[in-house]
């Protein structure tokens, strides 16, 4: 389970020579994710998503609140929470200096799992992923549909308790995306932990138990795609944030 | 496997399979040789330089018996020119010099550049000469014991030469393009595994990993210093052979030993090894807080002259190592390998060298592992 506990994060932005503002990107989110949950983090760009998710992986520090993994905080039990955690974004690249088998060597080395369970999970993963025909290729040689399966194999290598997917899908072509979707699909039987954040409404709508719409880093509105909708007397998602919203003006 | 090493293993095959930092790492220390043999051919020539090039003299008046027959012993072309013309023929380049007489006066002419320098020279030697002819030829006129007047001191040099000039320079621009080549090819990777990374967007996925900062930045310095140990041992072997070669075909380093002994070769080894550690902490230091590769590169452009200086400086002001120079980094590795060089090998300043460099590492490693932590440097937000 993750338990994320007002977190907030105050950046300084510089407007000129003279003169930095304060802002808050993410202000008193509270939001909790239940084994096999897909918990949906949605918003426009610039809404604080992405902070959000950093500070939830461990790469970002809160201004204040915390996140718990299984009642373990990050302070504690860096190492320890890492090992259970995969993070996919939109913007994660991987070494293309490597073969897509050296890369998942190096990541099951990392995670610390042995010689045998490597090359099984290699074994078993590049089967699923259709990886197989580019194993032993340089990722700088693939196509970004085989970038982004190699991206995904990387977060299976290690068998993770939890994913935190940042726009993972953004600028993918449908196939692409598909794959990820599927692969969230996939793994929410496997009752794992899934927080997905997207601008993508139509395509949360259909894999997200829960949402939670964040606006200016403030949570707006949360609960399964059917309350909100019910709550907001819409039809889907997107109609939805602009009604909380008060219009797509005030944006 | 230890968390440093799998980052190690990681930053090893990014190094050795980009082309650029393997350039950097193994091209350089072959451009030594062409600089050893280069500057010791340039050397060699200069000193040699056949009389035949500055030895064609103008004179405005007709030279005695004595004067001709002095001249052909001396090996000087003799050109009698008319006053009038004897400047312009200076001036075309066809003489190499001018004498002018007046009365007793001679007056030895041109504009200042090698030739007529090497002419001057060989000239004022000439009326040396010349002088002593025309004092001796007097004196026995006069029924004078000309050699007991003439010669009634007699000069000898009795100075040792310490150190051959040539060799004593050659070997240390050596040593300082081996530092300049360490510090070159530490620029790269360290602005690749750094700013390189945070540009290509995986540094993301290495902060999600299971492992500590110290641990990134450790395996990163640790790759980086690697390649510099590799870039100034090769260039150490490359510089020791093009010495050997340049020695047994140059004679201005008769008589000298310019190849290191093993003794030597190894404690000049250590000396590179120390002094690719600094410079790669120094170089993660800087690149990793640059926003990009560019920004890293422009940052880091400096160092390699920097690295430079105070070797240059040592060598040009003929600075001894003591005590407290053997202290201070990138100064004391310059300073020990002269001394190295010359033979003498104080264990106490190699000591304090390493004791020096591994106290200015170890602070550069602390800072750098507690700037790793922070948004600015990481994401630059």
């Amino acid at each position: 389970m993750i338990e994320v506990k007002n977190i907030k994060k105050k950046f300084k932005k510089q407007i000129n020579k003279k003169e930095t503002i304060e802002f808050f990107a993410d202000n008193d989110i509270s939001f909790e994710a239940n084994e096999g949950e897909v918990i949906g983090i949605l918003g426009p760009n610039g809404a604080g998503k992405t902070t959000l998710l950093r500070i939830i992986v461990g790469i970002l520090e809160p201004t204040s609140g915390k996140v718990l993994f299984d009642n373990k905080n990050f302070k504690n039990n860096e190492i320890e929470i890492k090992k259970e955690l995969a993070f996919l974004s939109g913007n994660t690249k991987i070494y293309n200096t490597f073969t897509t088998y050296e890369l998942l060597k190096m990541c099951g080395n990392i995670y610390d799992l042995d010689k045998d369970t490597i090359e099984k999970r290699i074994d078993e993963i590049s089967k699923k992923l259709n990886l197989t025909d580019f194993l032993h290729s340089r990722i700088a040689n693939l196509s970004t549909g085989q970038t982004q399966r190699v991206n995904i194999a990387r977060c299976l290598i290690h068998n993770p308790k939890y994913y935190i997917l940042d726009e993972a899908t953004t600028g993918l072509d449908i196939i692409s995306s598909q794959i990820i979707l599927d692969f969230i699909k996939e793994e929410k039987k496997k009752k794992k932990t899934i927080l997905y954040s997207t601008h993508y409404m139509e395509e949360a709508e259909n894999i997200c138990d829960r949402v939670i719409l964040i606006n200016k880093g403030v949570v707006i509105e949360s609960g399964t795609p059917k309350e909100i909708l019910s709550k907001t007397k819409t039809s889907n998602l997107r109609d939805a944030f602009f009604k909380l919203i008060g219009g797509v003006k005030d944006e | 496997m230890n968390n440093t090493f799998k980052i190690l293993k990681k930053e090893l095959i990014e190094v050795f399979r980009d082309k650029k930092s393997l350039s950097m790492m193994l091209i350089i220390p072959f451009l030594i040789p062409a600089i050893v043999i280069g500057m010791s051919a340039l050397f060699n020539a200069e000193t040699n330089k056949s009389i035949d090039t500055y030895n064609n003299i103008g004179f405005n008046y007709e030279l005695s018996e004595e004067e001709k027959e002095l001249a052909k012993e001396m090996n000087i072309k003799v050109n009698t020119i008319d006053s009038k013309k004897i400047k312009d023929e200076y001036d075309k380049g066809n003489i190499d010099l001018y004498i002018t007489k007046d009365g007793n006066n001679y007056i030895i002419n041109g504009n200042e550049n090698e030739t007529t320098s090497y002419a001057s020279s060989l000239m004022n030697s000439y009326y040396t000469r010349y002088k002593e002819i025309l004092q001796k030829k007097y004196l026995e006129k006069s029924n004078l014991n000309a050699d007991n007047v003439i010669n009634i001191i007699t000069i000898n040099e009795n100075i040792k030469v310490k150190e051959n000039f040539y060799s004593s320079y050659i070997i240390n621009y050596a040593f300082l393009f081996i530092i300049m080549a360490i510090t070159v090819s530490a620029t790269y990777p360290a602005t690749d595994a750094t700013a390189g990374e945070k540009e290509r967007g995986t540094l993301e996925t290495l902060l999600t990993f299971p492992v500590r900062s110290k641990d990134i930045i450790i395996g990163k310095f640790l790759s980086i210093s690697l390649s510099s140990i590799i870039t100034g041992v090769l260039s150490l072997i490359l510089a020791d052979v093009s010495l050997g070669i340049a020695e047994s075909k140059f004679k201005i380093y008769e008589n000298t030993n310019l190849l290191l002994t093993p003794s030597q070769l190894l404690f000049a080894g250590l000396v590179i090894i120390m002094y690719s550690l600094l410079i790669s902490g120094l170089c993660i230091a800087i690149a990793s807080k640059s926003k990009n590769f560019k920004e890293a590169q422009s940052a880091l452009t400096p160092i390699t002259f920097i690295s430079f200086f105070p070797g240059m400086i040592a060598f040009m002001m003929n600075i001894k190592i003591s005590y407290v120079l053997a202290i201070i980094p990138f100064l004391n590795s310059s300073l020990i390998f002269r001394e190295i060089s010359d033979g003498n090998i104080e264990i106490m300043y190699i000591l304090l060298m390493i004791i020096s460099s591994i106290i200015f590492i170890a602070l550069v490693l602390k800072l750098i592992i507690s700037q790793y932590k922070s948004e600015k440097v990481l994401f630059n937000e």
